[in-house]
């Protein structure tokens, strides 16, 4: 570290520098992050009962919940002020983020006051959300002010510094006003992203009640989950359906991940050392090709060539050369089925990302590789030494931009699977599928709450992939 | 210690074929044989009358009757023309969607651009699922009409993203002269900005329209009316289902199932060779920055 006004080298430990004497101020850490997890912890309380008997605590039976109470749009207000109250942290306006905090916090105990004087009674009591919300909001607030007391000083150093190179130092509404005409611009950009993706993030709430087709919801509390993870006897057999798909989604889509990758390096590390330039467009054209065809579309090709009718090619090529004796379904048998979508995956996709990689090969300085000639190093070697070293950066990169879409895996195996392989092929969200729209008596209510761990699972997924991707590129991928 | 400094003096190699280089070349030859032998399989049993029987060269028995049927039936051109209307429509929507908030997120003086930029980062990060937007839909009444598959897919917040980094490469003084000459906010957007983007505009439109001509899962969730299926679902209800129109017997079912595979991939087999720069281009911004 330098003094700031000596600019002489200063010893880690040391209050003041030790030329000039002058105090050293050293850097605070960021508490806003501290605040947003209050807002998420009351939010997450926003899910439980606000009041509830006695008794029910130990069965996780019905209370009186927030959502599905007389006023829901209460509760939307609620969930949209911590959100809103989260997003201004992050942007660092922690003065609204005060008022956003408390405003749910009154919202929550006006509703609190209400629900308590309509059903009082001498066995009710403060529901788990009363409890989980009041830490919230502490927390919140708490990170709120450090960060407010932190920032002051900073902010103002700030802006003397800060110099629009267009607006001038003109005022917020001053800037507002010139670019009023963008805000029109983006209203239907807000309207479609509020529609189809903030709208369906409230309607989680579903997650905590029973919501039968054509009915309302009827508020269950946790029940769900339990039912998930197969905290009580009677739910374990959807607990073993429900991990069964958790556990396929992982498997399938790491094993595709890796296979696909590792494919997609040997292959481009090869086309690379091809010098024929006519020949190595042609086979990038050929091997692009299959990325374009839909699911739908491979699936239907494959499972004709797969099928074990007379019209499907590899049974016949397996039978004229002997290798089997009767005709494999390969697509029927769980023997099979896995090995077929991962081959399929391989088929469709590698030459698809071989894109990056050659972009970066094709950057690699040909002096290089003269240099390495001059001394002697042989094809493998320059592999070893000059072409891996330059490929690793842009694999991690494919690694974490792919990991953090394992969640998502979806219509490759749904158009691909089939009832006599749903235990090794069933995935999150084929199940979801399935039992929303496939079963008679589907209830939303539990499908909402597995889609709401995939969710979370690929949210938490997508974060530590891109804490990965900052630290590797320097960059995130959000 | 002659013979050494001889050693080291560096002696041009001479030009030759390597193993390695025929090898490589084979090796090539035969990945592009396995990834067309599908595809030429397909083809070849939608033009043979007899049902196939492994792989062949060439049509045994020549035939145009199932694409004779793809075109003169209804049940199988009106899903073909929902999926164009739907594409079209899509691509143009999803297009304009994008132009628009990237214009706005390059904005960098504008109060409230990070928030707009969280708010649609956000949604990557984070979503309601399928359940829940689904009862959206249902109770926007949505379901059963073909907005329930061009809306949601035309707001991509990653195309959008893409969009704005390619806007970010136009240079800031060709805005600032525009506007010291009195062009609007929408006059800029229009005579400079979409001009200046044209290959972005292929290249993000080309993969809206793919995302829209492929989609098969929207379909599979909001549409149960079988009139309004695209080309995706009803070549899924004949292959899998054999939910084949009955026909006078001169085609196997065979013949027909590979013929509407064919018409499924026809339209972008055909543009693909002329447009793989575009499609490489925008993988190739995706991820280098964002």
């Amino acid at each position: 570290m330098l003094c700031k006004s000596c600019n002489a080298e200063i010893p880690k430990k040391a209050t003041r520098c030790p030329e000039c004497g002058r105090a050293v101020v050293k850097p605070q850490k960021n508490l806003y992050p501290i605040a947003i997890a209050g807002a998420v912890i009351s939010f997450v309380g926003g899910f439980f009962p606000v009041i509830q008997s006695t008794d029910a605590i130990k069965k996780f039976t019905p209370a009186y919940g927030f959502m599905n109470y007389e006023q829901p749009l209460l509760w939307y207000l609620f969930m949209l002020l911590l959100v809103a109250s989260a997003i201004l942290c992050a942007i660092k306006y922690e003065k609204f983020s005060i008022i956003t905090t408390v405003a749910a916090a009154v919202i929550y105990g006006v509703t609190y006051a209400n629900i308590m004087s309509l059903h009082n009674g001498p066995e009710m009591q403060a529901g788990l959300a009363t409890v989980i919300i009041v830490v919230g909001t502490l927390v919140g607030i708490a990170g709120c002010f450090l960060d407010v007391n932190k920032n002051a000083a900073e902010r103002k150093r700030k802006n003397g510094e800060l110099d629009f190179q267009y607006t001038g130092n003109k005022t917020v509404w001053q800037r507002i006003y010139i670019y009023r005409g963008f805000y029109l611009m983006f209203i239907p950009v807000f309207i479609f992203v509020f529609i189809f993706n903030y709208l369906p993030m409230a309607g989680l709430r579903y997650a905590v009640t029973d919501y039968f087709s054509g009915k309302q919801p009827d508020y269950v509390g946790i029940k769900h989950f339990v039912d998930m993870f197969g905290l009580t006897s009677l739910s374990k057999l959807t607990n073993k359906q429900f991990m069964a798909a958790f556990l396929n989604t992982l498997r399938l889509s790491i094993i595709k991940l890796f296979l696909n990758t590792f494919m997609a390096v040997i292959i481009s590390l090869l086309l690379h050392e091809m010098r024929n330039i006519y020949f190595k467009k042609t086979v990038q054209t050929i091997i692009y090709l299959p990325h374009f065809m839909s699911w739908v579309v491979v699936a239907s090709i494959f499972k004709m060539l797969t099928s074990a009718s007379d019209s499907g090619m590899i049974n016949q090529l397996l039978l004229n050369a002997n290798l089997i004796s009767k005709p494999i379904d390969f697509l029927t048998s769980p023997s099979t089925w896995r090995g077929v979508y991962y081959a399929v995956n391989i088929w469709k996709d590698t030459g698809w990302g071989t894109i990056l990689f050659l972009a970066t090969l094709s950057g690699i300085s040909p002096d290089l590789y003269e240099a390495a000639q001059i001394d002697g190093a042989n094809r493998m070697q320059r592999m070893r030494f000059i072409t891996l070293p330059a490929l690793a950066n842009t694999i991690i990169t494919v690694f974490i931009l792919n990991l953090a879409k394992v969640m998502n895996l979806f219509e490759s195996v749904f158009v691909m699977y089939n009832p006599s392989v749903y235990e090794v092929s069933d995935v999150l969200q084929t199940y979801i599928y399935r039992q929303s729209f496939s079963s008679g008596a589907a209830n939303y209510g539990y499908t909402t709450a597995v889609g709401l761990f995939r969710s979370v699972v690929g949210c938490i997924l997508v974060l530590i992939c891109n804490k990965a991707s900052k630290k590797v590129r320097g960059r995130g991928i959000v | 210690m002659e013979d050494n400094a001889k050693k080291a003096v560096y002696v041009k190699p001479k030009t030759k074929i390597a193993p390695f280089a025929i090898f490589n070349t084979i090796l090539f030859i035969i990945i592009s044989i396995i990834i067309l032998i599908p595809i030429w399989k397909v083809l070849m049993d939608s033009f043979d009358a007899t049902s196939g029987y492994g792989l062949k060269l060439w049509p045994q028995r020549f035939t145009l009757g199932a694409y004779k049927m793809v075109v003169t039936r209804s049940d199988l051109y009106l899903p073909f023309l929902i999926s164009i209307v739907v594409t079209v429509a899509g691509s143009f929507l999803g297009l304009l969607l994008s132009t628009l908030g990237a214009y706005v997120l390059i904005q960098w003086e504008m109060p409230g651009r990070n928030l707009f930029s969280w708010m649609l980062l956000f949604t990557m990060l984070f979503s309601g699922g399928m359940i829940p937007t689904y009862v959206v839909m249902m109770n926007l009444h949505l379901t059963n009409t073909l907005w329930s598959v061009i809306l949601p897919l035309a707001i991509n917040v990653y195309n959008l993203v893409l969009m704005r980094n390619f806007f970010e490469g136009i240079p800031a003084s060709l805005y600032e002269s525009a506007k010291l000459d009195g062009c609007s906010p929408m006059g800029i957007f229009f005579k400079i900005v979409l001009p200046l983007s044209k290959a972005a505009l292929a290249a993000i439109g080309l993969m809206f329209a793919v995302t829209y001509w492929n989609d098969y899962t929207n379909f599979k969730i909001y549409i149960t009316n079988n009139r309004l299926f695209n080309f995706q679902m009803k070549l899924r209800a004949m292959v899998m289902d054999s939910d084949l129109p009955g026909d006078d017997g001169s085609l196997s079912p065979n013949t027909l199932q590979n013929a509407a595979v064919i018409v499924a991939i026809i339209p972008f087999m055909i543009l693909y060779p002329f447009c793989q720069d575009y499609f490489v281009q925008g993988v190739n911004a995706g991820a280098v920055k964002e």
